[in-house]
């Protein structure tokens, strides 16, 4: 089912959600039904030359929209941030998503009945957590989301998790909100090698949820970030290391399996 | 009469003077789904080499004013696996390929062009002589070297040969009459530019390789300049490549003196803006009512 657009869509809305955060909602048409949690959009913004990746926050399907969370932090998202109506063009949905299996539900299910004996657990440091709601609102197992930011004010939509049932664990560097320090200090005393764990973040958060991961014999994925020119596989520029190899993040990931990844 | 964009380069017949730009396209056929990939007028591959290359390590590109740098380093599968598979389905789509090959000896041009220019659905060899991203030296700095692998790889090869250029060198009329009087088919004028961008806030560069080359809109008009001046004095046609991102810019490289044009970063962003270059060339064509593209290959030279 892995079917991609290259077209204009309206924005139904731009607007700022924090500090420096934006949520920014496409109508989308028939494309929402090709959407799968941890694919992306490269995003044309007036301005600046290349195309930028979003990740998907949110698809809804009564909207036919989808919608990305970002955090302003140079040019092109300045310039995007700025945008409050009209067309944008977006090519997508790209890349590798979550390869859920049978970890996923058709519809959000909020009845945590089913008879998986491990937890789903989201790892979510700073603007990672943009890529992993609508993992979470496919999960059909509602779990828990170790989600880390600066401070208080960095933490974004912890309503929207817990609507869809998930359980939250905190932690702000200036200790503003939850534990104080890094998510990844709290997230060894409750996770089991039996959990499956879902990271996305920056990357020296990556490279202690895998070291943790890997201790533990834990099974799970990581949604890579790269800077990339086209988000097809065709520049070549956003490389990653998996399992030895150079993988295009763009078309083989953004998401790999744990055990593949070296950072 | 209708206006007809069908061109002969070197020997080859193409429905349009538009190709891909080496190393923009994978291997040509990923994008199937999103542009009709038999309207192109023919595909330049990625660089093949010998053996496959890993290429450079991250970070491998980065944005810069209208354009983009990069250092990919010429990562490629090799041309042994290249043939294996890749050749077959690029064959597929029923349009001219090209195929762009690099070695770090003159000995592997010849290896490769001798391998290659046998296959079925070849239809020339682009020698990219212009690498800014190896660590070695760029060969056009080397005007015996130049000589020594075009006229190496046309004792060997069955098929036409255009040498791709840097612009990067004192007097781009000397290095494209050298590739030609080695016995180059034709000339790409021009690869990307040596470059460089540096991160204010991390006081390093931007690129893992430092330097890289730079391509885009901000480069079209020395690119440009390149096709005119070299124009002036070769007799074989020319792939003019820089910039380009819509038909006028095209047709600007088509006015100095190219006969076809190559388009990479632009299609970067949006695969389709390779139709949109073909379709802004007819156009133009149309609105001046001029038949066929050979009547305006370098007119600029002769309204002086």
């Amino acid at each position: 089912m892995c079917k991609r657009f290259d077209e204009n869509y309206e924005i139904i809305y731009n607007k700022k959600i924090g500090s420096h955060y934006f949520e920014l909602k496409v109508k989308i048409g028939n494309t929402y039904k090709y959407c799968l949690p941890g694919q992306f959009f490269m995003i044309s913004i007036p301005g600046v030359f290349l195309r930028r990746p979003f990740g998907i926050y949110d698809v809804n399907n009564e909207e036919k929209s989808v919608s990305f969370l970002y955090k302003v932090v140079g040019k092109g998202t300045r310039i995007l941030s700025n945008i409050k109506s009209g067309i944008l063009q977006l090519l997508g949905p790209l890349g590798k998503g979550y390869d859920l299996g049978s970890l996923a539900s058709p519809t959000v299910d909020n009845n945590n009945t089913h008879g998986d004996f491990g937890n789903n657990i989201i790892v979510a440091g700073g603007t990672g957590i943009a890529s992993v709601y609508s993992l979470a609102s496919r999960l059909k197992k509602k779990g828990t989301l170790y989600y880390g930011a600066r401070s208080e004010s960095d933490l974004l939509h912890l309503d929207n998790f817990r609507k869809l049932g998930w359980k939250t664990v905190l932690s702000t560097e200036d200790g503003s909100k939850g534990y104080k320090g890094y998510i990844t200090d709290i997230l060894p005393e409750q996770l089991k090698t039996s959990d499956t764990l879902f990271a996305c973040g920056p990357i020296p958060m990556l490279k202690k949820v895998l070291q943790i991961a890997k201790e533990r014999g834990v099974c799970g994925f990581v949604s890579l970030e790269e800077k990339m020119a086209c988000g097809l596989g065709n520049c070549q520029g956003c490389v990653v290391k998996i399992n030895g190899q150079n993988k295009m993040n763009c078309k083989d990931g953004p998401v790999f399996k744990i055990e593949d990844v070296e950072l | 009469m209708e206006t007809n964009l069908n061109i002969n380069f070197a020997g080859i017949e193409l429905k349009n003077p538009v190709l891909t730009a080496s190393g923009t396209f994978g291997y040509g056929y990923e994008l199937a789904d999103l542009i009709p990939l038999s309207e192109l007028g023919g595909i330049v591959t990625k660089t093949i080499t010998l053996e496959p290359r890993g290429g450079n390590s991250q970070p491998r590109i980065a944005e810069v004013e209208s354009g983009i740098l990069n250092t990919i380093g010429l990562q490629n599968i090799g041309v042994k696996a290249f043939i294996e598979e890749p050749l077959e389905r690029l064959n597929k789509i029923g349009v001219p390929i090209i195929v762009s090959i690099a070695g770090a000896k003159t000995s592997e041009y010849i290896e490769l062009a001798e391998i290659l220019s046998r296959q079925d659905g070849v239809s020339a060899i682009e020698l990219n002589l212009s690498c800014p991203n190896l660590k070695k030296k760029i060969i056009c700095h080397d005007l015996c070297l130049v000589s020594e692998i075009v006229s190496g790889v046309k004792n060997v090869s069955k098929v036409p040969v255009i040498a791709k250029l840097s612009p990067l060198v004192t007097d781009i009329v000397e290095i494209a009459l050298t590739a030609q009087n080695s016995g180059a088919d034709g000339v790409t004028l021009a690869n990307t530019y040596p470059a460089m961008a540096i991160d204010v806030e991390m006081f390093k560069p931007k690129l893992s390789t430092f330097k890289g080359g730079v391509s885009g809109s901000c480069i079209k008009p020395i690119s440009v300049r390149c096709v005119y001046d070299a124009y002036q004095s070769i007799r074989v046609p020319i792939i003019g490549c820089g910039g380009i991102v819509t038909g006028e810019d095209a047709v600007e490289f088509i006015l100095a003196g190219a006969t076809v044009v190559s388009v990479g970063s632009s299609s970067l962003i949006s695969p389709k803006n390779l139709m949109k270059i073909v379709y802004g060339i007819k156009n133009i064509l149309e609105r001046k009512n001029i038949n066929s593209l050979k009547d305006i290959i370098g007119i600029v030279s002769k309204n002086l």
